[in-house]
């Protein structure tokens, strides 16, 4: 990947849940130093840019609505006039880029926006998704509210907030976390102090060393078996091939995945092996419908070649998943014969 | 003729109809064909003749149509299944199918 490209976090999380405080702690690290921040609140006044400490020329909040459903082609602009800013240096060059949703948002559409904006691509590359959740409602908030479960099914990193105030982490709240999502390690903020490499280290591209990460961005699920005694039927497990898979197969493999599971593919990310580039893998990801275009890396980050994808669904059998891309690829080869 | 094996395909259909929320049940029959069961529609797959350039034909209630693969044969199962599927189509941001060398 080039050296310009700048990794977009994605910092969300039900109301109250601590995600402002969080933000604010992070901000004052010097890791953190060089970060343009986008704010996002649901409401006509806007206050948590207020509690932010940053320099004015990297913060931008939105106004017009909640980032998820009415702004999805502000938050494409922002970004771009972000990126001009940096270029023409009219702003700090800022070397990451956190957006705080709204509350409210649904993030599978502000992930969309940030993988398929065809003027970002090449640029920007989602660094990253974490999610607070309060440790004092969180487990009622979970049962309450599908945006809450959303928030954390898609996370790679989530964050609890207020175990000061609700003492030790109720289980039955870690046995939701994990429900909705296993893969994901669960860090503790403390009244938002939190190490930022550890709650943003989860991303493909990691801009200290400039590279990527693909085994950390890949998590647990890719390590056995699939997280599938959930209550709201949403599951995460891997798909593990050690064949490699034609382009066109696995081309066919998402399409196919997509027409027939539409919103109920909450996220997918894999590295592929590709028959035909078997020294650079494929980085895919996808939210719901939205694919991002594959990155090619320049080589496998380790000697493991198999494929593997993590898929997180609501009540998308694995078995199915499984066989779809197996009988695929032999209809594939069998055309190539 | 689908390089996919009568195995392979038979059980993807039985997992098929299990990832839509569809009642059913998928078996073989004797001449080769697969015949979905258990449902208001008699539907059944049968590979294509040999040099056809399509590969599947999908009989639902005595209409025939032919398939070009199986990634087809799925859509017209399902929509003959599920009348509420409208299916979603991937959306993938511009960028080469292979890398630059």
């Amino acid at each position: 990947m080039s050296a310009q490209v700048i990794p977009v976090s994605v910092l969300t999380g039900f109301l109250g849940s601590g995600k402002t405080t969080m933000l604010r702690h992070l901000l004052r690290q010097p890791e953190f130093s060089r970060t343009a921040v986008i704010i996002n609140e649901f409401g006509e006044v806007g206050l948590d840019h207020e509690l932010i400490e940053a320099s004015e020329d990297s913060f931008i909040e939105l106004q017009t609505g909640c980032l998820c459903c009415k702004i999805r082609s502000d938050l494409a602009q922002t970004l771009q006039d972000l990126l001009r800013r940096r270029d023409e240096g009219r702003c700090a060059p800022f070397e990451r880029i956190v957006i705080e949703t709204s509350g409210l948002a649904d993030p599978a559409p502000i992930l969309q926006t940030l993988m398929t904006d065809a003027t970002m691509t090449g640029r920007l590359v989602l660094g990253g998704v974490v999610t607070t959740v309060d440790a004092v409602n969180g487990a009622g908030t979970l049962a309450r509210e599908e945006i809450s479960r959303k928030q954390v099914a898609v996370a790679d990193r989530i964050v609890l907030t207020k175990l000061d105030l609700a003492g030790p982490t109720e289980p039955v709240l870690l046995r939701r976390l994990e429900a909705f999502n296993a893969g994901a390690p669960v860090l503790i903020a403390d009244h938002g102090r939190i190490d930022p490499q550890l709650a943003f280290s989860a991303g493909l591209y990691d801009p200290r060393t400039k590279s990527t990460d693909v085994n950390a961005w890949l998590a647990q699920e890719t390590h056995g078996h699939a997280h599938a005694r959930h209550d709201a039927g949403i599951t995460a497990y891997a798909i593990v091939r050690r064949e490699p898979i034609r382009a066109v197969a696995l081309t066919l493999f998402l399409e196919a995945l997509t027409e027939h599971c539409g919103n109920d593919m909450l996220r997918l990310k894999g590295l592929v092996n590709i028959l035909e580039s078997p020294e650079r893998p494929a980085v895919i990801h996808g939210v719901q419908h939205v694919f991002h275009a594959p990155a090619w890396l320049d080589r496998w980050p380790s000697d493991d070649r198999r494929s593997r994808i993590v898929c997180i669904t609501r009540r998308v059998p694995q078995r199915w998943v499984e066989l779809l891309l197996e009988a695929i690829g032999e209809e594939v080869a069998d055309v190539r014969r | 003729m689908s390089g996919v094996a009568d195995d392979l395909a038979c059980e993807l259909l039985a997992q098929s109809l299990v990832a839509w929320h569809v009642t059913g049940s998928v078996a073989r029959a004797s001449d080769g064909a697969l015949v979905i069961g258990g449902n208001r529609k008699d539907i059944r797959i049968d590979r294509a003749p040999p040099h056809s350039m399509f590969r599947w034909t999908v009989t639902v209630d005595g209409r025939k149509r032919a398939a070009i693969s199986l990634v087809a044969v799925l859509r017209q199962v399902r929509e003959a299944l599920d009348p509420g599927y409208a299916a979603s189509r991937v959306r993938i941001a511009v960028a080469p199918l292979l890398p630059s060398q």
